[in-house]
């Protein structure tokens, strides 16, 4: 499903302008995306490398957000949009802001590869593992669906989060474990915690991501409200 | 809930469908109109509810003016005009044959694109309607131009040059005092065809600050061409297409979420 046409307006100049800011949040997406992707890999392969390089990029999502925030502003003082065009412009605004918070956590994350763990802490960091791949394919997803502004797929996404939250339990309880057997491990495991944390924060900003898809599509903001009742709106036909 | 708009904000949506009649300042019922063969409205049904703006959008040509026409039965004057449905004021359809139409046009004015003043004082433009049902007593005379000319947000400007012609105000300030010279016989319904679209971007803001403050008082019904200017002062839209009505919601609505395709396309300047 398409639900973007940004390219019907009479204006020539203002089907670019819609289309170069589109373009620009994809690309902070991917790149994003590429972020999480080698801050996960650096802590399976111990590559502080990596994760140094991890570190080093974020200034360009920070640089992204600040240039999408401004051709967004430009839009709205030149051209007044309304009804789709609005919606689409506050949607970026809003998927940009979480996309540089997650940006931010995966910062996070990539602290902890740059840790040196010796082989008894090995364990922790593989627990890790599971969660921190089921994040990376709702962000995948997610960002997918806002290419294409695909309704079913956002709330594919949105669904994907309770078993991200699942899996982020199931985490916290195995550290505390590790924990109370030996207590000496316990600021290594802190630090494997915080990025648990960070990663279902991540999934979190997905799923926000997802409601900002479904407000373009439906109008309807779905933010705070039962789970029926987001069904219903995703579900329902508009006339 | 803790409320995010201001208190003079829009004011809150109707349900349209369904106005009391206390709400309700106009009925318009299967309203068609025929210029000659060529049809100009087609089945035109929507109530219009008391003391709020609604606006008339739609490309050039769609009807809005005729159908704004059509309340004051200016379109009488067309001699190929000929109508049919009812506009209902009060229960009584104004196109009746036992309705007087000067009587009717004193209860619902008009004011047009370009200022109109008349070749007179600022003073005989305000009064010229009154004059005309006999009321001469100066002091009422001086009350009303007083009230009317505040109303219009002009007085401050003019009341020391009330006796000057009115050729010497600049556009805006005719605007405005045609707006007083309307609203001087106390219409119940004030009907704007276009009326800031010869002005200046300040002068616009001043007779769209205008517009909502005279809501207070009168039942507004304006066209316009500028639809950032519908969606600022009107609490509700109605969006004409060839002839026909669209789509007829609450402003706030209309503009971020339209329900018709054909909406959509016309107010993000989209090819049809």
């Amino acid at each position: 499903m398409d639900n973007i046409n940004v390219s019907r307006h009479i204006s020539g100049k203002f089907n670019e302008e819609l289309e170069a800011v589109r373009n620009q949040v994809l690309n902070m997406g991917g790149l994003v995306e590429q972020q999480l992707r080698d801050a996960l890999h650096a802590i399976e392969k111990h590559d502080q490398e990596l994760a140094q390089q991890v570190l080093e990029r974020d200034y360009k999502i920070n640089a992204l957000e600040v240039q999408i925030d401004e051709a967004c502003v430009q839009i709205i003082a030149k051209r007044q949009p309304a009804a789709s065009d609005l919606r689409l412009i506050i949607s970026i605004f809003k998927t940009i802001a979480d996309l540089e918070r997650i940006g931010d956590e995966i910062e996070r994350i990539a602290k902890v590869a740059l840790e040196s763990f010796n082989n008894d802490h090995q364990q922790f960091l593989i627990s890790l593992e599971n969660l921190g791949q089921q994040v990376l394919s709702m962000l995948h997803g997610v960002l997918d669906a806002f290419a294409r502004m695909d309704l079913d797929a956002a709330y594919d996404v949105h669904q994907m989060d309770a078993q991200a939250d699942r899996q982020y339990e199931a985490v916290t309880r195995q550290l505390m474990t590790y924990m109370m057997e030996d207590p000496r491990g316990i600021p290594k495991v802190m630090n494997v915690l915080w990025s648990a944390r960070s990663l279902e924060r991540i999934g979190d900003r997905c799923q926000n991501i997802a409601e900002y898809i479904i407000f373009f599509v439906k109008g309807k903001d779905v933010r705070h409200v039962s789970p029926e009742s987001m069904e219903r709106t995703v579900r329902g036909k508009r006339d | 809930m803790i409320s995010v708009t201001p208190s003079n904000a829009q004011t809150e949506a109707l349900d349209l469908e369904n106005l009391s009649a206390e709400q309700t300042a106009l009925e318009i019922r299967d309203l068609n109109l025929h210029y000659g063969e060529a049809q100009a409205l087609y089945n035109i049904d929507m109530t219009i509810p008391k003391n709020r703006v609604t606006a008339f959008i739609g490309p050039s040509g769609c009807g809005k003016s005729t159908l704004l026409r059509c309340i004051n039965r200016m379109n009488d004057l067309v001699d190929i005009c000929k109508v049919n449905g009812e506009i209902r004021l009060h229960d009584k359809n104004i196109y009746d044959k036992d309705v007087d139409v000067a009587e009717l046009r004193r209860r619902i004015g008009m004011v047009f694109q370009r200022p109109n003043p008349f070749p007179k004082s600022i003073y005989e433009n305000v009064v010229y309607g009154l004059r005309l049902q006999g009321i001469n007593d100066r002091r009422r005379l001086d009350e009303i131009v007083e009230r009317s000319l505040k109303g219009a947000a002009l007085w401050d400007e003019v009341k020391d040059r009330l006796n000057e012609s009115a050729f010497g105000l600049s556009g805006g300030q005719q605007q405005r005092l045609v707006i007083a010279r309307a609203i001087a016989i106390e219409p119940e319904i004030l009907l704007l065809d276009e009326p800031t679209s010869a002005l200046d971007p300040i002068s616009t803001l001043t007779i769209e600050e205008l517009i909502t403050e005279l809501k207070e008082q009168f039942t507004v019904v304006i066209v316009t061409h500028n639809m950032q200017q519908a969606a600022r002062v009107s609490d509700q839209t109605a969006f004409m297409y060839m002839g026909k009505l669209i789509e007829y919601a609450d402003t706030n609505t209309l503009f971020t979420t339209p329900g018709k395709k054909q909406t959509e396309d016309y107010i993000t300047g989209r090819y049809g």
